[in-house]
């Protein structure tokens, strides 16, 4: 009974471990490419341990390129996204929860509905939207944008973390004198905050990855994210920087690891409530 | 002086009227149970006099000024709630601080308050800790400290001890009394337990399907119920309820119950029957006696809870619930003499159920004295 037992489980190690490396190698070869030497790049046969490290590539990219500008771009466009996104999405979701109105449940369920259309069918309605606000070319079109496809998402991930919220709370802060906002703010929200830092990773990580709305609706450098930018800059018909793309590539990769190297515990927890009640 | 009026309050829910029209007029100081079955309108009472309900019709007091219309945090109340409803990241000290906070008293008066509750509780050795730390009569205990805090006009309390284990409760029973008796503040109690109403209250609602069905004092709602509804509630074990008939004769009603004659007293109801009269008819179990009169019963199970066993008998087609002392050797099947306390027979119309006994309209006694 036990070694056929040990023997599957070090199968299954050996399976997982696999698997691992299958899918770390590309993370694993950007990460090696960039402190690689040019000149030993296209060398045959590679070597999978460069034979020296450079940072070259790190410092031409900071201080030759728009690197720095795409990247405080990005940073503010995901951080405003997030906040955008979570301010009327908590209250939103606080209204959908708490109070009973006509067409409540339509609405909650036309939220949904946004996500049956694929966005490449919105970009072209919504450039010519911000074309005529006068806000083409910006990074605030680009926070309308992801808005409205991070809101939904998030509004739904926030209502099942307040239907969590016990209504006994909001009932006992309101006769113990607080006003309907401040019941929210002393007795939802702190209990509610796990869920909207959650859904605030989400947002976050969705509106740093996002290319698509990025490329279609900004061409100008003062306005590009990293995702575009960096493309756009290192990739010419002609030819294509590898050592300066891995090199932005892990630097572009550094705020989502650190987030989920802090907040995992967060992330999973997001995960568990959209998925058993949303 | 606080006291709490309902008048003529409707409370519809969309198509569903919870309550059709209560009327209700609480004393101040007195202790007042809301007591019903689930789904009576005893929590959407206490809900509307808080301010989480609105009530679709009529008015509320509380004292001299019409509440309707205020938020719940301008009525100077407070509640107990049955989840208790404890703010989780909170300590107990912040807890109780919380009304003095949010009603703006001064930062460096709120020690002191706090201090004070928390001894009248004897929660002074967990002020530091969270909620989650504490057992359920420890949670119990923060609840009362946060709404007494603040001395507000009336508390209200819904459930506050269906949480709670059997022991804990009886000993909470007891400290709620106390600090009614202490603090002579009114409060508004909601609970299904009869136990709880008849122990604590100067005066119980009985509900029932969201009308009010007596307002009395304990010892009213037990020893003259005004309906059926009420006979049938209040009380374990329950009353025997049975169909009777009432027909007079010379000048004396005689029930008929099931195949039993039954002389009444002369001044026994407070009308005299034209005729027969159809009724419903309910007896105490206490108020059966066993082993004398010239009924026959046959014992059909015998219940001993030790200084009482409850008995079920069938006497005249009727089966009869019977208490009697502990001591007292019975068997199954056992056939027994049976009588019945004629003066403590309740009588009621059996369409409307309304009492028809003489003595209902016996004066009662001032509540809230009845406790000092």
């Amino acid at each position: 009974m036990m070694p056929a037992r040990r023997s599957t489980t070090i199968l299954a190690n050996l399976v997982t471990w696999g698997l691992v490396l299958l899918i770390s190698f590309p993370l694993i070869w950007m990460v090696v490419t960039s402190v690689r030497p040019q000149t030993e790049l296209f060398q045959i046969p590679p070597t999978v341990i460069p034979r020296a490290i450079t940072f070259e590539h790190y410092i031409k990219l900071i201080e030759e390129t728009p690197f720095l500008r795409y990247f405080m771009n990005s940073m503010i466009l995901a951080t405003s996204t997030t906040i955008v996104v979570i301010v009327v999405g908590t209250l939103g979701a606080y209204s959908l929860v708490r109070f009973s109105y006509r067409g409540r449940e339509t609405l909650a369920a036309l939220v949904l509905f946004t996500y049956l259309l694929p966005s490449v069918v919105l970009i072209i309605p919504l450039y010519l939207m911000m074309v005529k606000l006068g806000l083409a070319n910006t990074l605030t079109s680009l926070v309308i944008a992801y808005t409205t496809f991070a809101l939904p998402y998030a509004l739904w991930l926030l209502r099942s973390f307040m239907a969590g919220v016990p209504e006994d709370l909001e009932s006992a802060a309101l006769v113990d004198g607080a006003s309907r906002i401040g019941a929210f703010v002393d007795v939802i929200l702190p209990q509610a905050l796990p869920g909207i830092i959650s859904t605030a990773l989400f947002t976050f990580i969705l509106a740093w990855n996002e290319y698509l709305y990025a490329l279609v609706m900004v061409n100008s450098d003062q306005a590009r994210p990293l995702t575009t930018g960096v493309m756009n800059m290192l990739i010419t018909s002609f030819n294509i920087e590898w050592s300066l793309l891995m090199a932005a590539s892990v630097m572009m990769s550094i705020p989502l690891i650190i987030i989920f190297a802090f907040l995992q515990s967060y992330l999973t927890r997001g995960f568990g409530a959209g998925g058993v009640k949303g | 002086m606080v006291t709490v009026t309902f008048d003529k309050v409707r409370k519809a829910f969309g198509e569903a009227v919870a309550i059709p029209s209560l009327d209700l007029a609480i004393t101040s100081g007195e202790f007042v149970s809301l007591l019903g079955p689930s789904g009576c309108g005893k929590t959407t009472t206490l809900r509307m006099l808080a301010g989480l309900e609105q009530p679709t019709a009529g008015e509320i007091m509380i004292g001299e000024r019409t509440v309707n219309n205020l938020a719940p945090s301008e009525r100077d109340i407070a509640m107990v709630f049955q989840s208790y409803a404890l703010y989780p990241h909170m300590s107990v000290r912040e807890n109780i601080a919380y009304p003095l906070k949010k009603r703006g008293v001064p930062k460096a008066d709120r020690p002191a308050m706090v201090q004070a509750a928390a001894d009248l509780l004897q929660l002074g050795p967990l002020l530091d800790r969270k909620p989650r730390q504490l057992s359920g009569g420890q949670q119990q205990r923060v609840a009362l400290g946060r709404a007494l805090v603040r001395e507000p006009k009336v508390f209200l309390l819904d459930e506050p001890l269906s949480n709670l284990d059997a022991k804990l409760r009886a000993h909470m029973r007891a400290e709620l009394i106390e600090l009614h008796r202490r603090l002579g503040k009114t409060m508004v109690y909601v609970t299904h337990d009869q136990l709880e109403a008849m122990t604590m209250s100067t005066r119980i609602a009985v509900m029932q399907g969201g009308e009010l069905q007596q307002f009395a004092t304990p010892a009213e709602i037990y020893h003259r119920p005004a309906n059926t509804f009420v006979a049938g509630f209040i009380g374990t074990p329950s009353m025997t309820l049975a169909d009777g008939e009432i027909t007079m004769d010379q000048g004396r009603p005689v029930l008929k119950l099931g195949t039993l004659p039954l002389e009444l007293p002369a001044n026994h109801l407070s009308e005299r029957p034209e005729g027969t009269r159809r009724v419903t008819v309910a007896v105490r179990p206490e108020d059966i006696l066993i082993g004398t009169g010239s009924f026959r019963a046959n014992v059909r199970l015998v219940e001993p809870t030790g200084h009482e066993s409850i008995v079920l008998v069938n006497a005249g087609d009727v089966g009869f619930t019977v208490r009697v002392a502990g001591d007292t050797v019975l068997k199954a099947g056992e056939t027994i003499p049976l009588d019945l306390r004629r003066e403590r027979i309740h009588v009621f119309d059996r369409e409307s159920g309304r009492r028809l006994n003489a003595d209902l309209a016996a004066a009662t006694a001032d509540p809230v004295r009845s406790r000092a």
